[in-house]
Order: structure tokens, then C-alpha cells, then sequence
């Protein structure tokens, strides 16, 4: 797994390539950790290149949304692929966050 | 079919899941998405032991089993850690909000939408987890 991190226009873009899973899950929190705490910040989750999610990745994506919300953010996520997509149909995920 | 992998209780063996049914995908000829599936249960499963099944640490055994029985795939999932029951976890409630719904809890939610059934024993000592897809 890759994470990019990219400011575009007021947005902080989190280009995520590769495999989320038990594995990487928790080098993916690491990276946005210091970009969650900004009061307000407007953040993507960019899944383009995301191959692969398992629950630790969706814990990830949660725990982040929880955390920009809470601050007063926006939280989005776009790029999914038909396989991850379903992943957030299947646990209700696709209902609760921003899917662009 | 019949395909074996023998994974220890570390977080790195995880890696291995997704070449073991990449080659059961290729065998069977399975759709990416099926692929893509049962990587993840085999991960929430397998990661369940790894995490939780053995909380005195040392180096242990995960045995894991594929084949393919009256026009199902069935995946047995064995270790000889602490008992745990998934098929009796509560399921998790995909109706709360963003705000209200708990961090984790998911793994064995997944693993019961996305197999058709799963089923636990306790036989002398050892967790036998044995998870079916039909084909």
C-alpha cells in the first residue's frame, strides 16, 4: 500500500494505491492522523488505486470520518472501485458517508 | 481441489491469504469479484485468530483448508487457541448513523453476508471454523 498525500484547491487529497488490510491498515491511519486534528479540514480519500479493503481499512475510513466531522470538516471519499464499493454497500457504509 | 496453507499467529502472515485464493480463483476459474470476497473473509477470519486466539503469545499454528465439495467451496479454518464462537457474535447494526456506529465489529458480519453458510466446533481442543461458498 501507497498513501499520497496532495493539497488541491482547499482539499487535502489522500491518494490511497494498493492493498488495505490487518496489514497496512494501520500505516494508512498513521499517515492522515496529523491531517485530522486540523479544525475544519476538508479531506478525500482518493480510491482509485485502492485494489483491496478489509474491515481494518474500514476502520480507518470511520474512525477518520468520526474525527473530521467531530472538528467541523468534510469528509469524502471517491474513485472506488465496483469490488470496494461493495464492501461499503454490504456494511452500510455507502449511507453514512460521502461517496463523490 | 484441494489446497492447504499453514499460516503462525502473526499479523504479517496475512499477506499470504491473498496469493492462496488468487490460485484458487485461477483453478476454479472464479470471477475477480468472487476473488476479491473471499480474500476478505479468509482475512476477518484468520485475522480473528491471530488477534484474539492466542493472548499469551508464542508462536502458533493456523491451519487453513480449501476444497471443493458438491458444487461449494468450502474453507476450514483450524487452531487450537482460546474458544471463540464467531457464529455467535451479535450481528452489527448497519442502520446507525456515521456518528453512532461503533469502530470494528464488522469482520464476522462480512463473513456471514458473504457466504452462504458458516458453521463452528469445538473438537478436542481446537476451534474448527468451516465456511461455505456455493460455486
Amino acid at each position: 500500500m501507497e498513501v499520497k498525500i496532495v493539497k488541491e484547491d482547499d482539499r487535502q487529497v489522500v491518494y490511497i494505491t494498493g492493498r488495505v488490510d490487518t496489514v497496512t491498515a494501520p500505516e494508512l491511519e498513521k499517515a492522515v492522523a496529523p491531517l485530522l486534528g486540523e479544525i475544519g479540514i476538508k479531506i478525500v480519500f482518493d480510491c482509485t488505486g485502492l485494489e483491496y479493503v478489509s474491515s481494518s481499512g474500514l476502520r480507518v475510513v470511520l474512525g477518520s470520518h468520526k474525527i473530521v466531522v467531530a472538528k467541523g470538516g468534510k469528509f469524502a471519499l471517491r474513485g472506488l472501485s465496483r469490488e470496494v464499493k461493495s464492501v461499503f454497500d454490504l456494511t452500510g457504509f455507502s449511507k453514512i458517508l460521502t461517496i463523490e | 481441489m484441494e489446497k492447504k496453507l499453514i499460516l503462525l499467529n502473526e499479523i504479517s502472515e496475512i499477506s499470504k491469504l491473498a496469493g492462496f485464493i488468487e490460485e484458487i480463483g485461477e483453478e476454479l476459474s472464479l470471477q475477480p469479484d468472487m476473488v476479491f470476497n473471499l480474500n476478505l473473509v479468509l482475512e476477518e477470519a484468520v485475522s480473528n485468530v491471530i488477534l484474539y486466539a492466542y493472548p499469551d503469545g508464542g508462536t502458533q499454528e493456523i491451519h487453513l483448508t480449501a476444497k471443493v465439495c458438491n458444487s461449494a467451496l468450502l474453507f476450514v479454518l483450524s487452531d487450537r487457541g482460546v474458544e471463540f464462537d464467531p457464529t455467535q457474535v451479535p450481528d452489527a447494526d448497519i442502520t446507525l448513523s456515521g456518528e453512532e456506529r461503533p469502530i470494528g465489529g464488522l469482520g464476522v458480519y462480512l463473513i456471514r453476508q458473504i457466504m452462504n453458510s458458516v458453521e463452528y466446533k469445538r473438537i478436542d481442543g481446537e476451534n474448527v471454523l468451516i465456511l461455505s461458498k456455493d460455486l
